[in-house]
């Protein structure tokens, strides 16, 4: 059976949460719909799931990553250049320090980055169902739901008080 | 969770201000054989402690060497209880709701000021003139450094015991009213006068924050005098701005180390499980990872000057107190105060927002903190002639003798000691800090979840 | 007092992004005339690469002007915006929402405009500027990563790098926003930069989550980044007041006091320039005055211990540098003009809330703290110099040339250009931020009185 997809507008947060409870009362699962706001509302405030994520592993890989590249840079650039500077060894351990606590900083910061992107679905390319108004205070929400569950769908919307309901 | 009232459990319950009294009370008056035992074993300890006094003492003032473990429990009180009052100022300061159950825990410790100022009187014998030789008190005024050192150590004290006076000032009025016995005798003699009028709050709240303000400066001063007279300035050519700096820093890092250990202890063994919550040492532990960074910055800054500058007088002086001569106590502060705490714990979020992680971290931290100061003052102790230029060679160690361990354990019971007796005098929990809270706090629904209210009053 | 202003999502949306959708008049008449000076400045750089630095003021024994006191200052500057950013979202404070993003902005542009002094003004011949970084491996040389001067560049690297993309991650929300408000070429450039934003949870927490994060990652940064250019200083041993181990954190203090004194100067600008009066109140002064009290007091502690450990060992060279700095003209009415500006006026003015919640003395108050730190760095940078060492055989002085002022002067008026630029494309005020304060302020009811409370998550 083929998807559709279906957008409901509500013009405050708690007809959009009782969109998001009539949505359960059809069985639709968490899964098959999103909710979309113009701002952070706090996590399940909608009775939506928790979300996980993975950002935390990110950094940590990145901080190995450049740690192993600066002890390589700074170690082999002292090695491949062996001069004695102001009686420092050839291998200045606290001096490498302070590169490689950069390093491992930028690397964390850098995979940080790629990772908040791809845990956030991003880029995407096609916006789907959407309005504007959405980052004007609207709540949408969403659904994406069999072919033969759409007139429910829209009609369980605007019985919550979706105030337009649209589907592609 | 949340009450009928509407009232959040998290850290402020028992949830009506009738109840916080009640159960303040209960666990004021009641001992059992666990906390005498402690009571009798830390003073015996302590008795042992001055039976290690006298030994020393006996043996003269002349010569500095054998007393450098004695000056190590004088900066290790500086350092952890006299500097613990700290994370209630400074929570306090920016208003941190979950501070409430924290605040009098904290400034408890200010009792320890007492103790610590009888501890300084010997040293000042200890601590040699100004004259020839490096200070911080350039223009040399008349009795320096002993006389304004011991001055800065008295106001310490005394200023730390009228924050702990004020801030008690309510509770004490409750135990008044409510308590019985020596108890209730020793509240009214303080707190005759208190009535809660709207006046008397307003002095209350001022007066805090003053005298709160006053033991922050003071004791960063404290700490930045106490550390260069008894300690960097006795060794010679040892010339560290930060070493100051450090030694502060040091100190606040203890503070919290000091206060999360209490709080465990409390909530364990004393019966204060339903007002310190995991919200408590979450927080702190936030402080504590902050603290623990800044350890060891503050420490490479000073040790990376030093180590680049190839001065010889510096190079003799890195040997002396990291690498040679006290390398045992400075890698286990190294190891205690910086690695342990951090990179065991603290960097990790579920051991972080967790009872026992905070808890061992904070113990890794106070026993570092003990052999850090341990390496500095007995370091600064047997670093042969002050007068001298710089430091020709590096000295040998200097090792703790039986006395010296009496000394040490004997004056860590003793701290110990008065904190458990002053907790059977003076409420700690802030018992008005605890009701305000209850008033400030709400738990209420948002959608289709609860949402945690916190009012916060200019 | 928080005022509060209740404004709907559309009203935040028209408000804020004024300068973005149709951009004020005088943007067009001001941008034009400060691209005129910035191409004045880079012609005068152009005739000093034609001529080389002989048409500057540096000579022996001075070869450290205002182009390195001006990369110190402006890598001050780029602190405020981290810090302030990073420790306010740490903490969830209220206060943070409306000045978060002109912090940031002012730390990326800041430090862009730091490197180019070092990077392309200062070393004469700036082609070679990446033998700092170990590229071209036909030449078989490498970068000393033991010299502090390659320290820098890494660290600068870093912070801009994390800082750029602090930004840019917390802009993506905003350009839905302006993808949803604009059309044509405008709207697919948005479309692009808003990477298909939709708004769902899941993208929401992530948001939050990683301002929390990179906040968390950032902070250590930019501890380090001031760290090592005051290094570039502290490693020399052979210049009079530079190798003291405070330097590190004293650099640090000293820039998070101008940085977080430039962010005063431009939320004052910003509430002028795009009438933000509903976002940019007088509480947010208020708070930035009472965190300005506390640094300026630990820039004072860490200022009055360089300063006394300078004169602590007595030793000729350091006392005569301090008499220098301190009486010598016009060296002492500089020193005077900067303690009094960067800390005595603005510490005693500050304590007064009147004072902190008027924005035009907050802003005249920040210029001053910012002359005060920019002839701090003044100070310390060339007198150092001049004096060097008792066998140095040239004792010159040193005179700014035209070039450098003109250089020096241009790179304010680069920091406001690029700001400027920013505004006419991207909000200078985070919008989700505001729009979320809005929904979760709430009050509580104490009495007969309501007091401003805000949820959390707890």
């Amino acid at each position: 059976m083929a998807k559709r997809s279906v957008l409901g507008l509500f013009k405050d947060a708690d007809s959009a949460a009782n969109g998001v409870d009539a949505l359960k009362g059809l069985g639709i699962s968490p899964m098959d719909y999103d909710i979309l706001t113009g701002m952070p509302y706090p996590d399940g405030a909608f009775g939506e799931p928790h979300t996980q994520h993975k950002l935390f592993v990110f950094p940590l890989v990145g901080a190995i990553c450049g740690l192993a590249v600066a002890i390589l840079v700074t170690a082999g650039t002292q090695l491949s250049y062996p001069m004695v500077t102001g009686g420092k060894p050839i291998l200045s351990v606290p001096a490498m320090a302070i590169i490689s606590y950069e390093a491992t900083l930028l690397g964390a910061i850098l995979f940080t980055v790629l990772g908040i992107i791809f845990e956030s679905r991003l880029p995407r390319m096609q916006l789907g169902l959407y309005d504007p108004r959405i980052t004007e205070g609207y709540i949408g929400l969403a659904v994406s739901c069999d072919e033969r569950l759409l007139g429910t769908t829209e009609e369980a919307l605007k019985g919550a008080g979706a105030e337009e309901v649209k589907h592609n | 969770m949340h009450t009928p009232s509407g009232n959040s459990h998290q850290g402020t319950v028992p949830s009506t201000p009738q109840e916080v009294v009640r159960h303040g009370l209960e666990r004021m008056t009641s001992a059992g054989p666990l906390f005498r035992g402690t009571v009798i074993v830390l003073g015996a300890l302590f008795a042992l402690g001055i039976v290690g006094f006298i030994i020393r003492a006996s043996q003269g003032f002349d010569d500095r060497l054998p007393w450098g473990y004695y000056a190590a429990v004088f900066g290790y009180f500086l350092t952890t209880a006299q500097s613990a009052p700290m994370v209630a100022i400074a929570l306090r300061a920016v208003k941190a709701g979950w501070r409430r159950p924290v605040a009098r825990v904290a400034e408890m410790w200010t009792v320890v000021g007492v103790l610590n100022l009888l501890w300084f009187l010997p040293i000042m014998a200890l601590v040699p003139t100004i004259e020839g030789r490096r200070s911080l008190w350039v223009t040399r005024p008349i009795g320096a450094p002993h006389a304004w050192d011991l001055l800065v150590v008295l106001f310490l004290a005394v200023c730390g015991l009228g924050l702990l006076y004020t801030s008690a000032l309510p509770d004490l009025a409750a135990v008044r009213e409510k308590g019985s016995g020596f108890r209730q005798r020793f509240a009214r003699t303080l707190s005759s006068f208190w009535r809660g009028t709207r006046l008397q709050w307003n002095v209350l709240y001022g007066g805090i924050a003053l005298l709160g303000t006053f033991y922050a400066m003071l004791l960063v001063f404290g700490h930045a005098l106490l550390s260069t007279d008894v300690a960097m300035s006795m060794v010679p050519g040892w010339k560290d701005a930060i070493f100051p700096a450090f030694h502060a820093l040091s100190g606040l890092q203890s503070a919290v180390a000091v206060v999360i250990v209490t709080l465990f202890v409390l909530r364990t063994w004393g019966g204060y499980k339903e007002q310190i919550h995991v919200d408590q040492f979450w927080g702190l532990s936030k402080l504590l990872l902050a603290f623990s960074l800044l350890w060891f910055y503050f420490w490479f800054s000073g040790f990376i000057t030093f180590w680049y500058g190839r001065a010889p007088t510096e190079q003799v002086l890195l040997r002396y107190l990291y690498f040679e001569s006290y390398r045992l106590p400075f890698l286990m502060a190294f190891f205690l105060n910086f690695v342990a705490p951090i990179f065991l714990v603290l960097l990790w979020n579920p051991f972080r927002k967790s009872i026992l992680g905070p808890t061992l971290a904070a113990a890794f931290i106070l026993v570092g903190t003990l052999f850090d100061r341990i390496r500095i003052y007995v370091a600064a102790f047997s670093a042969g002639d002050p007068f001298a230029d710089a430091l020709e060679h590096v000295p040998a160690a200097h090792l703790p003798g039986v006395p010296d361990i009496l000394i040490v354990v004997g004056g860590l019971a003793g701290a110990v000691l008065m904190y458990m007796l002053a907790v059977r005098l003076i409420p700690v929990m802030a018992w008005w800090e605890l009701k305000e809270g209850l008033l400030l706090r709400r738990v209420r629904p948002f959608l289709r979840r609860h949402m945690t209210v916190v009012a916060k009053p200019d | 007092m928080q005022e509060r202003v209740e404004l709907s999502h559309r009203q935040i949306n028209q408000e804020l992004l004024a300068a973005n959708l149709k951009g004020p008049r005088w943007w067009w008449l001001l941008v034009p005339a400060l691209v005129l000076v910035v191409m004045g400045a880079a012609s005068a750089a152009g005739y000093m690469y034609n001529r080389g630095l002989g048409v500057t003021g540096l000579n022996r024994p001075i070869f450290w002007g205002i182009f390195i006191v001006n990369f110190v200052f402006w890598i001050g500057i780029s602190h405020a915006g981290v810090m302030l950013s990073a420790i306010l979202r740490l903490s969830h404070a209220e206060w943070r929402r409306p000045a978060t993003r002109a912090a940031e902005l002012l730390t990326v542009f800041s430090l862009m405009t730091a490197a180019m002094f070092p990077g392309i003004i200062h070393p004469g011949r700036p082609w070679r500027i990446y033998w700092t970084f170990p590229f071209d491996f036909s030449r078989g040389i490498w970068p000393d990563v033991r010299s502090a001067l390659i320290w820098d560049p890494s660290a600068i690297f870093t912070y801009l790098t994390g800082s750029t993309l602090f930004v840019i991650i917390a802009l993506i929300p905003d350009m839905a926003v302006l993808r949803d408000r604009t059309t044509g070429v405008k709207h697919v450039i948005y479309r692009f930069l808003s990477l298909g934003w939709r708004g769902t949870p899941r993208q929401w927490k992530l948001q939050i989550v990683a301002g929390i994060l990179l906040s968390a990652l950032l902070l250590p940064v930019f501890v380090s980044v001031h760290s090592i250019v005051s290094w570039d200083f502290g490693m020399a041993v052979s210049v009079e007041g530079w190798h003291a181990t405070i330097f590190a954190p004293y650099f640090v203090i000293g820039a998070v006091l101008s940085g977080v004194a430039a962010v005063v100067t431009m939320m004052a600008l910003m509430r002028w320039a795009f009438h933000w009066e509903h976002y940019i109140r007088p509480e947010h002064f208020d708070a930035l005055g009472r965190l300005l009290i506390a640094i300026a007091l630990g820039w004072f502690f860490f200022f009055s211990l360089e300063f006394m450990f300078g004169l602590y060992s007595l030793e000729g060279p350091e006392v005569s540098l301090r008499q220098m700095q301190m009486f010598q003209m016009p060296w002492g009415a500089l020193f005077i003009t900067f303690i009094t500006t960067a800390f005595f006026i603005p510490i005693t003015l500050w304590q007064f809330k009147r004072v902190r919640r008027n924005i035009l003395l907050m802003f005249l108050i920040s210029i001053l703290v910012n002359i005060g730190m920019w002839l701090e760095r003044f100070l310390i940078v060339v007198p150092g110099l001049m004096r060097k060492q008792p066998l140095t055989f040239v004792w010159g002085g040193y005179t700014p040339s035209p070039v450098e002022i003109t250089l020096v002067v241009a790179s304010f008026i680069f920091v406001a250009l690029m700001v400027l630029l920013f505004a006419k494309v991207f909000p200078l005020i985070p919008l989700f931020d505001i729009k979320e304060g809005q929904v979760l302020k709430d009050e509580v009811q104490v009495g007969r009185v309501r007091v401003p409370a805000v949820m959390r998550e707890e």
